[in-house]
């Protein structure tokens, strides 16, 4: 019992990652109906980072510089990047009708961020120490990182002020507005592409920060962020891509049932019932499990 | 019709190609060096293949997939399980050894894939976009994970080794190679080319540019997703297979997701829809990381960025910009008309259903939540006549039209058209029962040309076979030119047959909403739905609608229009139904409508009743 305890809280710190990266997938989309593919990639970004500024490459030992340093840094990193994207990738891309030629953008661009910083970093794997130190916090017969605790507390704080930020202020207002109807928003004088650039600023960011927070628990390297990238966004689609607090709960779906299949089936299948489970909500519930229902019009 | 004529250059150039097309086919007589003839042309052919699999999902259907590396992996692992040796495979986790000879596998190996292909085409019903491509992405971790998991069957990351290609008692792994592998791409390209010219290839464009407007042609969105799923996926099986045999050796890295984004990007450069395209995508892909050693570690990075230029400043890849520099060598023959062809468009009415009502509605609701667009309507066409439907703005006639051509499935009640229940039939298959429609919001198909989008409205009419279409059998020409035909009289009875060869999106806009109906009637409907065909035109234009309209009535055929223009309605209708909040208000002969009351008030307000 304690150990399916142990394996379900695991899951579920896990899935708060996911979570945070997927939560960073439906802000671009509320504003601008796309999707960027190369948020994957920023993860990777705000790990590498974070690493570089607050661990000694050599030694491998902490660099003594304070935490705050490199989280700044990845803050910047990650607004840099978005608004980078943003004007390189997906403005240019709406000028065409296909959808496809977005899609294919971002993911150009997260290409090439992997393999610059493969060339320009190492193509290594590296730990990174924990600020909270590594040991285990013990509840009952659960035991935690005081990293992972971070991690939901930063996750959920994101995901709550994010939404009550948009819920609650007149900047997020605008931000709905621009979701809802980008041409009236535009008409009632709210300056419809800021706020998209905005968005994708927040979306890189939070990815950023997840790669920082994500770091100590697996290990920093250039390709870090693939399959994380992929995995947050089947959440994001699990939880509904037009929703604000769908990505908690697919995020959790994903992440529980991740340690449960590691631990009882095998470790090489721990992916598969994530990926069949999205296969599935797309087959039966194309908008998510939290998704709107559209209604075409003709 | 005119069979278009070659200039001689054009013959020249022709025979040009065919001498260009047999080369690869002389290279293993006098190239030694297997370096480039073997490994890398070869790999650009098999390659190639796989780049015309994604294309008839990516150029055709307008579908983005990104897990085709997993189609690719069930071909090549299909062919290593049966055609691997027991030999060759020692101390190695398999323990399943076939030894199939090579083309039995191989024909296995393309089915199988393609039964993997059809799994996937699902999805790609339900959604598209976004949604759809990380679904190819996951489908394709799903194959990657049990060619890497599945050890007993695949040897795990090892993977299997082959061996070597005899036919004959005769090597096939030297310069050899291009010959197994050259023919199987040609024939690809051939299959592929004759589908993409038929009604195939133009049902498949119809659905990519709207589902919608497709359907209501008579095409079903699924039949047709499916089989270009299924065919794409046996196209990379085939490409899959015959990679075995490239090295040797299949193991499960090359098979990653990387290899489905290459793949994609090979399809970009070159263009999509164009096989010169396909082969100098993968050409280049394949080529430039071999031409410069320094290049290897950086190739990723220079194709996103060419992927990026491409993407923005050449939209149609380098075919594209071939066809803008030399367009002699990619001119698309249009057909010619002479004036043989001219006649007056034939519409055949069934007599047998004319004492049915061709269109009836029985109490039929509508709801979205909680609002009630159309409320408990009763509406009988009677055959023959032209019936009128009118109401304010949002009273529901859109939605009435959307429900009888099966958009929106009705909340209660039931639609019967010449007699038959079809309130639960596909939009599709609507249509086929005769039931054509127009669009209030054009919904032409803007990049195929004006007759094209006539002969997507034949559709339904064409009855060549599928394998006839992919073989190019004469039959299919002789029928393609018919319909051509028939659809050039159909363009004269609305009057733009001079514009048949210009491309949709260049028509003005009451060009337009006459091509919408000649696309209808294209269909040789039974019942004709016009929903507000007047919209936007000038006075002088309605009066031409009210000829064609008229015409189209003394041809037997019933027609519903829905209009706002009261005296083009006043005037044309036999018979008017007035809706308001998706009630019906009043129904009868226009000049009583005219009158009624209640009618004046909904178009006035109860003010404009009492001053009258």
């Amino acid at each position: 019992m304690t150990e399916v305890l142990q394996l379900i809280i695991s899951g579920a710190i896990q899935g708060m990652i996911y979570a945070l990266i997927a939560f960073g997938y439906n802000l671009t989309f509320s504003t601008s109906k796309t999707i960027n593919f190369s948020l994957g990639q920023i993860v990777m970004l705000g790990g590498v980072v974070g690493y570089i500024l607050y661990i000694d490459m050599q030694s491998g030992h902490l660099s003594g510089m304070p935490f705050i340093a490199p989280l700044v840094a990845v803050l910047i990193v990650g607004v840099l990047a978005g608004a980078l994207i943003h004007k390189t990738a997906v403005e240019p891309s709406l000028k065409f009708k296909s959808e496809y030629t977005w899609i294919l953008a971002t993911l150009a661009v997260g290409i090439i961020i992997k393999n610059g910083v493969e060339q320009l970093w190492s193509t290594g794997d590296y730990k990174m120490i924990s600020p909270l130190g590594d040991d285990v916090i013990r509840f009952g017969g659960i035991g935690v990182y005081a990293q992972e605790i971070l991690i939901v507390i930063v996750s959920l704080g994101i995901v709550c002020g994010v939404e009550m930020f948009k819920r609650r202020t007149i900047y997020g207002k605008a931000i709905q507005a621009v979701s809802e109807d980008k041409a009236t928003a535009s008409l009632m004088g709210i300056p419809e592409k800021l706020v998209i650039t905005i968005s994708f600023m927040m979306s890189a960011s939070i990815a950023a920060i997840a790669g920082l927070l994500v770091a100590p628990l697996t290990f920093v390297s250039a390709s870090m962020g693939t399959v994380l990238g992929i995995k947050a966004y089947s959440v994001s689609i699990i939880g509904g891509l037009e929703s604000g607090f769908g990505p908690l709960v697919g995020g959790l779906i994903l992440g529980i049932s991740e340690t449960l299949t590691a631990r009882y089936i095998s470790t090489g299948y721990k992916e598969m019932p994530g990926f069949i489970f999205l296969i599935v909500v797309i087959l039966f519930k194309p908008n998510g499990l939290f998704g709107k229902k559209i209604i075409k019009k003709v | 019709m005119e069979k278009s004529q070659l200039t001689s250059t054009q013959r020249t150039l022709k025979v040009l190609q065919l001498l260009l097309i047999l080369v690869p086919f002389t290279l293993p007589l006098w190239v030694q060096n297997e370096y480039y003839v073997h490994s890398i042309l070869g790999r650009i052919f098999i390659y190639t293949i796989l780049v015309v699999s994604l294309d008839l999902v990516v150029g055709y259907i307008g579908d983005i997939s990104i897990g085709h590396a997993g189609l690719f992996a069930v071909g090549a692992y299909t062919m290593g399980i049966l055609n691997s040796t027991a030999a060759v495979n020692a101390g190695s986790t398999m323990h399943l050894f076939l030894e199939w000879p090579f083309l039995p596998s191989l024909i296995v190996a393309v089915i199988v894939t393609g039964f993997f292909g059809f799994l996937l085409g699902f999805p790609s019903l339900r959604t598209s976009g976004p949604y759809l491509a990380v679904t190819t992405i996951a489908y394709g971790l799903i194959i990657y994970t049990f060619i890497n998991e599945q050890e007993g069957l695949t040897n795990g990351t090892k993977g299997i080794q082959m061996a070597p290609l005899k036919f004959g008692g005769i090597g096939f792994n030297d310069n050899k190679f291009i010959w197994v592998v050259y023919p199987f791409l040609l024939l690809v390209m051939y299959l592929k080319t004759n589908l993409s010219k038929s009604f195939w290839g133009r049902a498949f464009e119809a659905i990519k540019f709207s589902n919608i407007a497709a359907e209501s042609s008579g095409i079903s969105k699924v039949r047709f997703k499916l089989t270009a799923f299924v065919m794409s996926a046996c196209i990379a099986g085939l490409a899959g297979a015959l990679f075995t045999h490239l090295d040797s050796n299949i193991a499960p890295n090359t098979f990653s997701m990387d290899f489905s984004v290459l793949a994609l990007m090979a399809l970009i450069f070159g263009g999509v829809r164009s096989t010169f395209g396909n082969i100098v995508g993968m050409a280049l892909v394949v080529i430039l990381p071999d031409l410069f050693t320094w290049f290897k570690d950086y190739r990723l990075m220079v194709f996103g960025i060419l992927l990026l230029l491409t993407l923005f400043f050449l939209p149609n890849g380098l075919a594209g910009l071939f066809k803008k520099y030399f367009p002699k060598l990619f001119e698309k023959q249009h057909p010619i008309f002479t004036a043989e062809d001219t006649a007056p468009a034939q519409f055949i009415t069934d007599q047998s259903v004319a004492e049915e009502f061709p269109l009836s509605l029985d109490k039929v609701e509508m709801r979205f939540g909680g609002l009630v667009a159309v409320n408990k309507l009763d509406l009988k066409i009677k055959p023959g006549t032209i019936h009128g439907l009118m109401g304010p703005n949002g009273s529901g006639k859109s939605t009435t039209v959307n429900v009888i051509t099966g958009l929106y499935s009705q909340t209660t009640g039931d639609v019967f058209a010449f007699g038959k229940s079809i309130g639960k039939m596909k939009p599709f298959q609507r249509a086929q029962m005769g039931i054509a429609r127009t669009f209030q919001n054009l919904q032409l198909f803007a990049d195929l040309t004006v007759l094209e989008n006539v002969q997507v409205g034949l559709h339904k009419h064409y009855k060549s076979s599928f394998l006839a279409v992919l073989l190019g059998l004469p039959s299919v020409a002789i029928e393609e030119r018919q319909k051509q035909v028939e659809a050039y009289r159909l363009l004269e009875f609305v009057g733009l047959a001079h514009l048949a060869n210009e491309q949709a999106k260049n028509l003005a806009y009451g060009q337009s909403r006459r091509l919408e109906i000649a696309r209808a009637m294209a269909l040789k409907p039974k019942l004709i739905l016009l929903d507000e065909p007047a919209a936007g035109l000038t006075t002088s234009e309605i009066q031409e609608f009210n000829g064609i309209i008229l015409k189209i009535k003394s041809a037997g055929i019933a027609v519903l229009l829905i209009e706002h223009h009261m005296d083009m309605m006043m005037e044309i209708s036999d018979e008017i139904t007035v809706l308001d909040f998706g009630k019906k208000i009043a129904e009868g002969r226009p000049a009583d409508v005219q009158r009624n009351p209640e009618v004046v008030k909904a178009y006035l307000g109860s003010e404009g009743v009492l001053d009258a």
